[in-house]
């Protein structure tokens, strides 16, 4: 009897795995193809013996999602429709569209970053989005950051930028030339300067790019597009930024540590400064803060990385026109996008949104002008051949990592080798790919 | 009937039941194999459950189910795609390439931005009429009509009447006008329609209302691209050129389309690998580092857990209990913890390690370990923590098979006349060692793909200088397959970094295969004390 028990427990198992893998698979294959088929016989009949509402699914990431879920309600009524907002991790969005929705089974909108854009576009899994009035309403850097190919895939609800946090018990504000950087930090007495992060155990060309692209510097030349084939990471200014940057670094204005270091250094008051962008002011309010622009480099404004968040419409959906309709006529809405800012406050878009967010928050203010001097990050699928390289060699740099490598022979002493080596790697990584 | 039998067939019946449910909905997602997979499974658990000929299989049968499912399967669907061109821009079939392509639409360049409202009546037979308002002159109306209508279509007309002199619209006789959710109901019907306006265009809708009317654009009459499937050629509409395929993109004036798709190369991606000096370089440092690795990390872990296991099996040792439980800590905190921590305190700047090592550094005045900076640091870093967190486990199974070794074998030496260090060397070790040696080769194998490790501690890092391709020191080949997966030339490159894993599996299947011969011969050996 024993063994009879253990059996049918088996089966049972085994069963309720059958039955929840049909209760997936049907919702997504059964509303997509009735849904239209049915209103022809009901002639002229009243919304009550119309079939189930048309489904959108979102894809969003969850403090978004948050903001959305109570807010999608007001146009599921007005339109009739049934809004299905999906919390998902952000970074599993750019993979999960890719697998999803050619097989079938996507979301109809997803929101995401502006540099998956190139990627996502040359796998063809999202489709233009022809922003039309809406456009009028959105900062430039944000339309480039949609911008592939001749057409805009996106639209955007939030930028990003790095700048400079001080703490205001140290110092009274951020220098607007390096040189005086160095100054303030020796008259506050503290162990470190600027904590400049480089990610993890990587570097981080990111938080970086204000230390090569901001004198003529760059990774890929923009005109309408990214070109990959114009590569500007060892032309003149670039190598002297780099030259620069080792100057710094060996002064101790900018200091060797990674993002958790240079949070705690900022945190703990060791260094008065630290340069990251507006997501960790929760962190950074361990201290009394303020934020500025990031010093400027031989009378240059300091150009970061912008990044772009924006939604955009799977290429995969059955119903393009409606989601590009929610996302211009309910999700572009001033409401809207009040309501994500108070949840998740990253730097605002649209020019009505920072109308508001200006006057409450002139810390907000301080990133949005750090990010107007920046540009986009470049949104070309050639980007991944970058991160790595340009990483590496602000690693470098940064930790006055210098040496002979033995097995190839070559030799990095300089910033100048180590930037050169780079934007070679990055070549021959685009040519090659 | 017995309870057991009827509680046995509504299981079955269940199961059938939600089987045959699962059938037309796998017919309707067109996929013969997972229709296939399922009805030979559907067979094996009837032919299993309803007779009683093989016993044996009513208990197996689950666990081969599962171990298709989620071992053979992926490891045979990886091996499938290291033989394709699987990348960023190579994700789609053809077809499915080819669809997006013929869907898409393009303006001319001078109707570009042009904005309208466009309203949607619907007459007795449920077709469709849009109504266009373009400008003041022109309120044009006519049917709309699907794709492949488009060229026999009858043009709009002008129709100022649809507008009185206040702005709203009247609807013709028998006819309906759509508003709100009406429209939206029929959103994805009505995003196929045109109103064709000449020859050259059409306005499509490109937004649909909740409030009052919605927003039309102009388009032009024909798609952006079509397809010739005769000669496998693509037609670009808007710049009148002839696109012929290369294999996995259609090139138009010499530049490739985005998206391609994906198809099946052969050994490519293995003949890139061994002759490729740009990936081959790179991947024969990665192979020797990984051998060392995995070679030091099992031979670290093992001295040290069997050095603690002989100390701990001494019986006079008071509060043996109690080290034994602190020795098994770093077992049992997750490797994702113990790793950033032992990052952090690796810090050399900041961490705790540097910080204790200070006064060592000042007294022989010797310049402070850029731990995890530095090639031999990193390497040495790796090690170290791959060492604390392997020892526990050598510990464990040490002890294991240090109680179970009879004393009387040793015992018997010591009459002999054998040393402590004879009798262990001689006695102790080599019974230890059939116990054990298997699995030794487990904890080589696991470690030769101990991806957590390397890439929360060092992130494969420090960068190789001067190296082609992005590669760290301490990276091992599977750190490096996910390098080479999402950072190729253009994005992802899938097919090339399965391949490098299915070399991995390939090393790992020989080295088993020798280890597990010569653990039979020490069997064969020592196994008749």
């Amino acid at each position: 009897m024993k063994r009879n028990k253990l059996r049918y427990l088996v089966i049972l198992v085994l069963l309720s795995l059958v039955v929840t893998a049909c209760g997936g698979g049907s919702d997504t294959a059964s509303d997509s193809p009735e849904t239209t088929e049915a209103p022809q016989e009901t002639l002229a009949a009243p919304a009550t013996t119309s079939p189930p509402p048309v489904k959108l699914v979102v894809w969003a990431e969850e403090k978004v999602a948050t903001a959305l879920d109570p807010l999608v309600g007001a146009y599921e009524a007005a339109a009739g429709v049934d809004i299905e907002v999906v919390v998902y991790d952000f970074g599993q969005i750019r993979t999960d569209v890719q697998t999803a929705g050619p097989a079938g089974e996507g979301p109809d909108v997803f929101l995401g970053a502006h540099d998956w854009v190139g990627e996502l576009a040359a796998n063809g899994v999202v489709a233009p989005l022809d922003l039309g009035a809406v456009a009028s309403d959105i900062f430039e850097v944000g339309v480039q950051g949609f911008s592939y190919g001749g057409e805009v895939y996106g639209f955007p609800y939030a930028t990003e930028a790095i700048a400079m946090y001080y703490n205001k018990s140290l110092v009274d504000g951020v220098p607007t030339s390096w040189a005086d950087v160095k100054a303030s930090c020796d008259a506050a007495g503290t162990e470190l300067c600027v904590g400049a992060p480089g990610g993890g155990g990587g570097g981080d060309a990111y938080h970086m790019h204000p230390f090569f692209g901001s004198t003529g510097g760059y990774i890929f030349a923009f005109d309408a597009g990214f070109d990959p084939s114009d590569i500007g990471l060892d032309n003149d200014q670039a190598i002297a930024s780099a030259e620069y940057l080792d100057s710094l670094v060996k002064d101790g204005t900018v200091a060797s540590t990674d993002y958790g270091a240079s949070m705690s250094a900022f945190q703990e008051g060791r260094a008065p400064y630290w340069m990251t962008g507006p997501w960790a002011r929760g962190d950074a309010s361990a201290v009394d803060y303020g934020v500025a622009l990031i010093p400027q480099f031989d009378g240059n404004a300091a150009t970061p990385f912008v990044g772009v968040r924006g939604a955009m419409v799977s290429s995969f959906s059955d119903n393009k026109v409606l989601a590009q309709s929610f996302i211009l006529d309910f999700f572009a809405t001033v409401e809207v996008q009040e309501a994500m800012y108070n949840s998740d406050p990253r730097l605002p878009a649209t020019k009505s949104l920072f109308a508001i967010v200006e006057a409450a928050d002139p810390i907000a203010a301080q990133f949005a002008a750090s990010a107007a001097n920046g540009i986009p990050m470049p949104n070309i699928p050639e980007m991944g051949s970058v991160w790595g390289p340009v990483g590496d060699a602000m690693l470098i740099i940064r930790d006055q990592n210098y040496g002979t490598n033995e097995e190839t022979g070559v030799t990095v002493n300089t910033a100048t080798d180590a930037i050169k080596l780079a934007a070679e790697q990055v070549r021959t990584a685009i040519a090659g790919g | 009937m017995k309870f057991s039998s009827i509680l046995r067939y509504a299981f079955l019946g269940i199961f059938n039941a939600g089987s045959v449910y699962l059938i037309p909905l796998i017919i309707t997602f067109e996929s013969w194999f997972l229709l296939s997979v399922l009805i030979f499974i559907m067979f094996l658990i009837n032919f299993t459950y309803l007779t009683d000929k093989f016993a044996a299989l009513k208990w197996i049968t689950p666990g081969v189910i599962f171990m298709f499912s989620f071992v053979v399967f992926p490891a045979a669907y990886n091996t499938y795609v290291s033989f394709t061109n699987w990348s960023t821009g190579h994700i789609l079939t053809k077809t499915q390439a080819i669809d997006l392509l013929e869907a898409r639409t393009y303006t001319p360049e001078d109707q570009r931005g042009v904005e309208f409202d466009i309203y949607i009546f619907e007459d007795d037979n449920q077709e469709y009429y849009f109504g266009a308002d373009l400008n003041e002159n022109e309120f044009l109306f006519g049917k709309a009509v699907s794709q492949d209508l488009i060229k026999e279509a009858t043009f709009a007309r002008h129709e100022p009447s649809l507008k009185n002199s206040s702005g709203e619209i009247v609807p013709p006789e028998g006819f309906k006008l759509l508003l709100g959710k009406d429209q939206i109901n029929l959103a994805n019907k009505l995003q196929e329609l045109s109103l064709v306006i000449d020859t050259s265009t059409r306005a499509q809708l490109y937004k649909i209302s909740v409030f009052g009317s919605s927003t039309g654009r102009l388009l032009s009459t024909s798609q952006r691209y079509s397809y010739d499937s005769d000669n496998d050629i693509l037609y670009d509409n808007s710049t009148n050129a002839t696109c012929s395929s290369d294999g996995d993109n259609f090139l138009c004036n010499g530049e490739s389309v985005d998206p391609g798709w994906r198809v099946f190369v052969g050994s490519e991606n293995y003949k890139k690998l061994f002759s490729n000096q740009r990936i081959r370089g790179p991947l024969e440092l990665v192979t020797k580092w990984t051998f060392q690795f995995a070679t030091l990390t099992v031979f670290l872990a093992f001295s040290v857990g069997l050095l603690l296991s002989i100390t701990l099996n001494k019986e006079k040792l008071k509060f043996k209990r109690l080290y034994r439980a602190l020795y098994i800590l770093p077992y049992a905190i997750p490797a994702f913890v113990s790793v950033l921590v032992w990052k952090g305190l690796l810090n050399p700047d900041y961490g705790v390690i540097n910080t204790w090592l200070d006064p060592f550094y000042t007294f022989f005045d010797i310049e402070p370990i850029k731990w995890l900076k530095t090639k031999e640091s990193a390497r040495a870093a790796v090690l170290l923590v791959n060492t604390w967190l392997g020892f526990p486990y050598m510990f464990l199974i040490t002890t294991g098979a240090l109680q179970s070794i009879p004393k009387e074998l040793t015992e018997a030496a010591k009459v002999d006349g054998a040393t402590g260090v004879q009798s262990f060397w001689r006695i102790t070790f080599p019974l230890l060692m059939v116990s054990i040696s298997p699995l030794l080769i487990g904890s080589f194998a696991f470690n030769f793909n101990n991806f957590t490790l390397i890439f929360l501690l060092s992130g494969g890092g420090p960068p190789v200088i001067g190296s082609e391709v992005a590669v760290g020191w301490t990276d091992i080949l599977i750190s490096f397959s996910y390098r080479l997966a999402i950072s190729g030339g253009r994005g992802n490159l899938f097919g090339l970094a399965s391949s490098v894993t299915i070399i991995i599996f390939g090393i790992v299947l020989l080295i088993s295969a020798l280890s597990f011969r010569y653990t039979k011969r020490l069997e064969r050996i020592y196994g008749n004390i």
